[in-house]
């Protein structure tokens, strides 16, 4: 007779944002074998850029592959292109835009420990987490005009400009955030019952981080030292106040406080951005029709992000490559899984920040 | 049914489906979830059991491997129900229109009753959907609605309508 059971989880769950399906071959109540199933949101991205999109379009259309790192896709997209048109923007356009993509990790870091919350069955938590999200969404609002996807980065600069009553109200905002999140970090690091659904649960070992090519703060919870913000010279974060964060237990709770803690970084980033903004032109002249081939990685909210980008000297691109961080992490996830109990397995799944709309294109 | 419509106006539950949308409508219904806007006030939860349902929240224009799941779920949904098709993507595919996965729309599939604009759709206005489709519920019977596609037929056993093969699997429409 045979000992196992097999339980799906998802496509359509009520702990997922998105579709994804997962079959746990389970023993008991010990996950002992993991099929996960991502592509339900494939729309084919990559093709349409090549086909139907031109090259100044196509930032604007890769932004749509994710809702929540859209800046970072539009910011490797106009990278790579700006390589291939020799094109470098001035300190000013790079300020800007690591301002963006510093709050872009932020939100999206609140949404990742908001969303683990719930999954652990801390609804409350999940309430307030939301609630002081909402400083970064008016900040991003007040900056680029939309909440979510927001098409502030172009090709040869950004779209708007920050004024003094914008440097204010980020000063203000950050400034509560900062003392929300110092609250947030005593209330994961003491409260009894998260430490109970999340200390030494789905633990990720640092020879397996290496082994299954973790990335983001999937690997640096579990003490692999990887970030392609530290690895690059595109932007100069080592000026700004960047630290590369560390924990070294591999479980859920190592991966929330690492969030929490990038999440100060991030604000201290922040703040240093807007205090030495230098003087400059926000939109350049960035001329040309891209051609040769050209490979950018960025550090999105979820790790790495990988765009090849290939013009022949025309409008339309021969090839636009897009490797996410969630596809990427998907074995080391799968691993984390095993010998799992079932009824973790939505928090596990929620501590990785799988974005399946990036993953899938 | 007379009696359980001032529950069901004073207390709709939503199923909320992505089918293929880029997230950000789904994290903007999340915040409209959340305390700043905080739909749960009008007393609407988040849940995500079809048949407990009133309210269809769907997200992102229809990729060829959601479609099924999206008309699956819809018959689940005991009438009277409302669909909301938020973000531009849902109501005419969006910037996605014309990708060889995708299927501009939802409304190909099924009925929608509230279409919500813009990429994201902002919080206020999801809520704005949601109160003009309490609306449209209070007005809509008890009557079976059918999916446009990809259903099974509603067939009549003991003089009750039946819609037990209406979510079969029949074969899929070439793409049209």
């Amino acid at each position: 007779m045979k000992k196992t059971i097999q339980i799906p989880l998802g496509s359509q769950h009520i702990s997922l944002l998105e579709p994804i399906r997962f079959k746990f071959e389970c023993e008991n109540e010990k996950i002992i074998g993991v099929d996960a199933d991502v592509g339900f949101v494939h729309r084919g991205v990559e093709l349409a850029c090549t086909r139907s999109f031109e090259f100044k379009q196509v930032g604007y259309v890769v932004a749509r592959v994710c809702g929540l790192c859209a800046i970072t896709h539009s910011l490797s997209y106009t990278l790579a292109v700006e390589k291939l048109l020799g094109y470098v923007a001035n300190d000013r356009i790079k300020y800007l835009r690591m301002l963006m993509v510093e709050l872009d990790r932020i939100h999206s870091h609140m949404l990742c420990l908001a969303h683990t919350a719930e999954n652990a069955g801390f609804e409350a938590l999940f309430m307030q987490i939301m609630g002081d999200r909402e400083l970064i969404m008016d900040v991003q609002e007040a900056i680029s005009g939309n909440r979510v996807q927001f098409d502030y980065i172009s090709i040869g600069g950004v779209n708007r400009d920050l004024t003094p009553e914008l440097v204010a109200m980020i000063h203000k905002n950050l400034g509560v955030l900062t003392s929300k999140i110092d609250a947030l970090i005593g209330l994961f690091d003491n409260n009894w019952s998260l430490s109970l659904k999340y200390k030494g649960v789905g633990v990720l070992r640092l020879e397996d981080a290496y082994t299954y090519n973790a990335l983001g703060p999937l690997a640096r919870a579990a003490g692999l030292a990887t970030d392609v913000r530290a690895e690059t010279s595109d932007f100069p974060y080592e000026d700004i106040g960047y630290k590369m964060i560390l924990e070294s237990s591999g479980d859920i709770h190592a991966r929330n406080f690492l969030r929490l803690r990038e999440i100060v970084n991030s604000i201290t980033m922040c703040q240093n951005i807007v205090n030495n903004l230098p003087v400059g032109e926000i939109q350049e002249k960035a001329k040309g029709k891209p051609n040769g081939e050209a490979v950018v990685r960025v550090e999105a909210p979820r790790g790495e992000l990988f765009y090849l980008v290939r013009g022949s000297g025309q409008n339309m691109l021969d090839r636009v490559r897009i490797k996410t961080p969630t596809f990427s992490a998907i074995p080391a996830m799968i691993e984390v899984f095993k010998g799992a109990e079932y009824a973790d397995a939505p928090a596990i799944l929620a501590s990785f920040d799988p974005c399946m709309s990036c993953t899938a294109k | 049914m007379k009696f359980f419509t001032p529950f069901r106006k004073k207390s709709p539950w939503v199923l909320h489906y992505n089918a293929g949308s880029c997230n950000g409508c789904d994290i903007e219904i999340l915040a409209s979830l959340a305390p700043k806007y905080d739909l749960e006030r009008f007393g609407v939860i988040n849940t995500g059991n079809p048949k407990q349902s009133d309210i269809f929240l769907v997200t992102g224009p229809v990729t060829y491997r959601s479609r099924e799941r999206l008309v699956e779920l819809y018959s689940q949904i005991p009438e009277p129900k409302v669909v909301v098709a938020v973000g531009s993507c849902t109501a005419t595919g969006g910037v996605f229109r014309g990708m060889y996965n995708v299927e501009d729309g939802i409304d190909r599939y099924i009925p929608v009753d509230v279409y919500v604009p813009g990429c994201a759709a902002s919080p206020q206005l999801i809520i704005d959907a949601l109160v003009k489709g309490l609306e449209v519920l209070e007005a809509k019977s008890k009557e079976i609605e059918k999916p446009f596609k990809l259903f099974g037929a509603i067939e009549t056993i003991h003089n009750k309508l039946s819609r037990l093969n209406m979510a079969t699997k029949v074969e899929p429409h070439a793409k049209d």
